[in-house]
């Protein structure tokens, strides 16, 4: 990456971050309306997306991208591919550095920190991954422990009975000692979820979780996810093209076109009266 | 040892200055006495690997016998020597590539490769199983090198754990198998390498032909020395195929003819600044 | 040293004969020819015993005395030697000059007779070599003594220092069993399975040449541990951020690979003495085999890890693991499993490179074949060598075949799923699950 730093194309020139109540506040007022979510005055948005620039050498992917989300929010994020929907949740957890903007995750600003405090951020933030990138050597269980017990310094029993307990949640508990190449795609993701969840971090993030799987498989990765947003109160960041998951479960869909956020607003608002001819020419392509 | 034809007779003769009387399998033909060579006819018949050329194969790393010089040109007194047998041959001379010590008994024993090996190769009674060799041409011995001032002597030698290298398949090589048991013998492809390992302390000592180890110190091995000389007497002789008595019999012709007509002294005196060699 | 100290008697002795000639002749035992060595060649197939009843080689070597001649020498072995179907060799020398001397040798059972044609002179130092005899099948201690003929009158001669020999070896029976076994002599007929595959010849390399190939094993064992060690450093600097590191890597790794291991070999053995550092010939054996080994795992390493997806990465970094525990528990484990083959390949190269150790004097398995092909004139020890390479090589071959293919087929069983319907029957069974699953 510093040797992609080295070609950048003219640096971007963007306002500092909002003082944070200044910047809640702003929030309260711009995000009545656009989620379903209740949030209260005074309360401050989990992750703040100001003016969030990305290049990849001499392409703008993400341009002057602006996005709060309140914690326990379950955000849908819809777009056409190349849109730079995945780029912006990358740079959540800083597997993309933004070129420029900031990102804040409770009003702790995450660009240009150190190794060790994103490590530590990373923690906060889980994700999960189109490819599910298991640990093909680690069995289902082992998949889970390891953050645990690397990263939470869990000692090994604590981190097996968490593992065992979120694996059932995904309905996976017979699937513990299964290393994932005897897991069905399916089986697979719903293990990275169960992975994520068990480092109880403050935001989860989905980059496109059924992407890769086969149509009958989608399903109960859906279920999964669809469990956690209701029942979890976790903050959820999702990327995907499952328009049902969006309108049954979104508190607040994203709009996102070349770079931009285009239109949000809560599902059937964006779904039913798009206001953005992009939006509606998008959601009718799709459905 | 392999089974050797016992032969329940023969009162075997010692002659000096001739190859062993008997042979030791029953299929090979005996030494011919050295003062007979005279009889031989002028036409004698014999084959060559490649016609009008005297094909050597040797190991050229054996000064001043035979060694590559700074211009890469094969010389030696032993290649003079060969020079000269194939004039009085009417033959050219040709030299193989360099080749283990080794192996050059095997591949005169096998044929087609070369005629001849004249490669400082004392004839010995186990080399004259596999090849036949000419009558001796030059006396040698041995010599023990070791770091000059080191006090070794075949006594302080002979023990447990020490290394004394040797070329492989020399005469070295069998005097410390039996002369040096509990030395751990260290047969190696070529000399300088064994000089160079006696140098920096590798191995304790070499054993090689006197005038070799003579020759290399003083031309690349001064913090060596000759720590004990081994009269072993042994004549250097050259390799032929039994399969090619012909050609034996028209060398010895001509060495007999280098003796006599000086040759043989104005080589000797071209390499070792003497003819008492 | 009895060369030397023969030498010495005779320098010492000629000088002062001319100042004491007879006052020294006079106290003088009526010793005129001095023992100065007896010496046996060892004959124990691919070992280093005098076996008794097997032909060997004697070695006499005496001086005559200042003022003396020697016309006849009879050497006298113990009962049960033989002489018999013998041939003698005689050398006489002054210092190192050879003379001319000729003789006949007479055997007579345990005692040889060798008459000289003409008187060997004071001075001399006489050597007879007698091939082809044998000593006592019982082996033990034989002490050379005889008598010798000096101006006309017998005299008895010194004991020589006892030789020692031994009694037949089981190993040496077979070997004569073959000897006498009319197929071998029909094997060993043909040029080829003679020089190649002399049955005798087989049988003694094979427990000759057993501490060689131990030591190669262990040379090669010892040194992968270090090898691996070293190859994975190096290859995590080359794959480092800092370009310093990145180039110490480069050019460690290419050196050692651009270069023989000959070369190598030279340079450690000699050249760390000549800078005053001596270390074990086999301790360096392994030094050398471990660098040498470490560049070829650095780039199997190298290329192991930079095989292992990006996405691994990701999720390890999503998780909050930091570069070391990534390396460690996630790509590292499965950089392992990727590059076993490589590596047991690499091993088994290692393995038959110990070989070149031999011309530096690492008594490895080449070396021992190498002396046995010097005493013995046939390259079957080389193949008997070669055998012993194949009891390591051929299982090794075998475990790289087995591992390629569990890796391949677990390869084919993971990572993500094709959307395209491609290895369907592969996973039929969990995707039958899995869609009870979600219904």
């Amino acid at each position: 990456m510093p040797a992609k730093l080295r070609h950048r194309a003219p640096v971007i020139e963007v306002p500092p971050a909002l003082p944070a109540d200044e910047a809640a506040s702003i929030a309260y007022e711009a995000d009545q309306g656009l989620t379903s979510h209740h949030f209260t005055p005074g309360e401050h948005p989990i992750v703040r997306i100001e003016h969030l620039n990305k290049s990849f050498d001499d392409t703008l992917v993400l341009k002057d991208v602006n996005l709060n989300v309140w914690p326990g929010e379950v955000v849908v994020v819809l777009g056409p591919s190349g849109s730079g929907k995945s780029t912006m949740l990358r740079c959540i957890n800083l597997l993309e550095t933004p070129s420029a903007g900031h990102i804040l995750i409770e009003d702790d600003e995450i660009t240009n920190k150190s190794a060790a405090e994103v490590n530590k951020l990373r923690r906060d933030v889980g994700m999960v991954f189109q490819q599910f990138n298991l640990f093909p050597h680690l069995t289902a269980k082992e998949n889970v422990m390891i953050g645990q017990t690397k990263v939470l310094k869990k000692d090994k029993a604590e981190a097996e009975a968490e593992a065992l307990k979120q694996l059932a949640a995904v309905g996976l508990a017979d699937r513990a000692d299964f290393k994932p190449a005897q897991l069905s795609g399916g089986q697979q993701q719903r293990v990275a979820i169960a992975r994520a969840v068990a480092m109880h971090p403050n935001v989860l993030l989905f980059d496109e979780p059924t992407s890769a799987l086969d149509p009958e498989l989608v399903r109960g990765v859906l279920d999964v996810m669809r469990d956690l947003a209701e029942n979890s109160g976790m903050t959820m960041i999702v990327v995907t093209h499952e328009m049902g998951f969006a309108r049954d479960v979104a508190d607040r869909v994203v709009f996102m076109e070349d770079g931009v956020v285009v239109e949000q607003g809560l599902p059937e608002k964006v779904f039913d009266h798009p206001e953005n001819p992009r939006t509606a020419e998008f959601l009718g392509s799709i459905n | 040892m392999t089974n050797m034809n016992r032969r329940n007779f023969v009162a075997t003769l010692g002659l000096a200055g001739t190859a062993l009387l008997a042979g030791c399998n029953g299929s090979e033909q005996p030494a011919d006495d050295a003062q007979t060579t005279d009889e031989t006819p002028e036409e004698a018949s014999y084959t060559l690997v490649k016609e009008g050329v005297l094909t050597n194969v040797a190991e050229l790393g054996f000064a001043p016998f035979e060694y590559i010089d700074e211009d890469g040109v094969t010389v030696g007194f032993d290649v003079d020597l060969s020079n000269a047998i194939a004039e009085k041959l009417g033959l050219t001379c040709e030299w193989l590539p360099n080749q283990a010590f080794d192996t050059l008994v095997p591949t005169i024993a096998q044929g087609g490769k070369a005629d001849i090996s004249i490669a400082g190769m004392t004839i010995d009674d186990t080399r004259l199983e596999e090849v036949d060799f000419s009558d001796p041409y030059l006396n040698s011995n041995q010599g023990i090198v070791a770091l000059a001032g080191s006090g070794e002597t075949s006594e302080t030698l002979d023990a447990e754990g020490v290394q004394v290298a040797c070329q492989t398949g020399t005469t070295g090589n069998s005097w410390i198998e039996e002369n040096l048991p509990n030395a751990t013998c260290v047969p190696l492809a070529d000399v300088t390498a064994g000089m160079m390992g006696v140098s920096t302390g590798l191995y304790k000592a070499m054993v090689i032909d006197l005038p070799v180890a003579q020759n290399m110190i003083a031309e690349s091995f001064s913090d060596l020395e000759v720590v004990e000389e081994i009269p072993t007497g042994e004549q250097y002789g050259i390799a032929v195929s039994y399969d090619n008595p012909g050609l034996k019999d028209a060398i010895n012709d001509a060495l007999a003819q280098i003796e006599e007509d000086g040759t043989m002294d104005e080589i000797k005196q071209k390499w070792f600044g003497t003819t008492e060699v | 040293m009895q060369h030397r100290r023969g030498a010495l008697l005779v320098a010492l002795a000629l000088a002062l004969t001319g100042v004491f000639a007879t006052t020294l002749a006079a106290p003088r035992p009526a010793q005129a020819l001095t023992t100065e060595k007896a010496t046996a060649r060892p004959n124990e197939d691919g070992g280093d015993g005098v076996i008794g009843g097997m032909d060997t080689r004697l070695t006499w070597e005496g001086t005559v005395e200042p003022g003396e001649e020697v016309t006849s020498v009879t050497l006298t072995l113990p009962e049960g030697s033989t002489f018999d179907g013998s041939t003698t060799r005689i050398t006489a020398l002054e210092g190192l000059k050879r003379m001319d001397v000729t003789g006949e040798a007479v055997p007579a059972g345990s005692s040889i007779t060798v008459n000289f044609d003409q008187a060997i002179p004071e001075g001399s130092l006489l050597r007879l070599e007698i091939t082809n005899m044998q000593f006592p099948s019982e082996g033990g201690e034989c002490v050379v003594s005889g008598s010798y003929v000096s101006a006309g009158a017998e005299h008895e001669l010194a004991d020589s220092k006892p030789i020692e020999t031994i009694a037949n070896t089981p190993l040496q029976s077979i070997v004569n069993w073959l000897d006498d076994q009319p197929w071998v002599e029909a094997w060993n007929s043909n040029q080829f399975l003679g020089m190649f595959l002399k049955p005798q010849l087989l049988v003694t390399s094979f427990s000759s040449l057993a501490p060689g190939w131990i030591l190669c094993l262990g040379i090669v064992v010892a040194a992968y541990p270090f090898a691996i060690a070293l190859g994975l450093l190096f290859a995590m600097l080359k794959i480092s951020k800092w370009r310093i590191l990145r180039a110490i890597a480069v050019v460690y790794i290419n050196v050692l690979r651009g270069t023989p291991l000959f070369l190598q070999i030279y340079i450690m053995f000699f050249g760390l003495p000549m800078l005053n550092i001596n270390i074990d010939n086999n301790l360096l054996g392994i030094i050398v085999m471990a660098i040498n080994s470490s560049a070829y795992l650095a780039e199997i390493f190298r290329a192991g890890i930079q095989s292992i997806p990006q996405g691994q990465y990701e999720a390890a970094s999503s998780l909050g693991m930091n570069y070391v525990q990534t390396m460690f528990t996630i790509i590292l484990p499965q950089t392992v499993r990727r590059v076993i083959p490589t590596v047991t390949s690499d091993f088994i190269t290692a393995f038959k490179d110990t070989s070149l150790l031999s011309s530096v004097g690492v008594m490895e398995l080449m070396m021992f074949s190498k002396n046995l092909t010097t005493v013995t004139g046939n390259i079957t020890p080389y193949v008997a060598a070669g055998i012993f390479y194949l009891i390591v090589t051929l299982p090794l071959i075998k475990v790289v075949g087995i591992v390629e293919e569990n890796i391949a087929r677990s390869e084919r069983g993971s990572g993500p799923r094709p959307k395209r319907r491609a290895d369907v029957a592969d996973s039929a069974a969990a995707q039958m699950k899995e869609a009870t699953d979600a219904c």
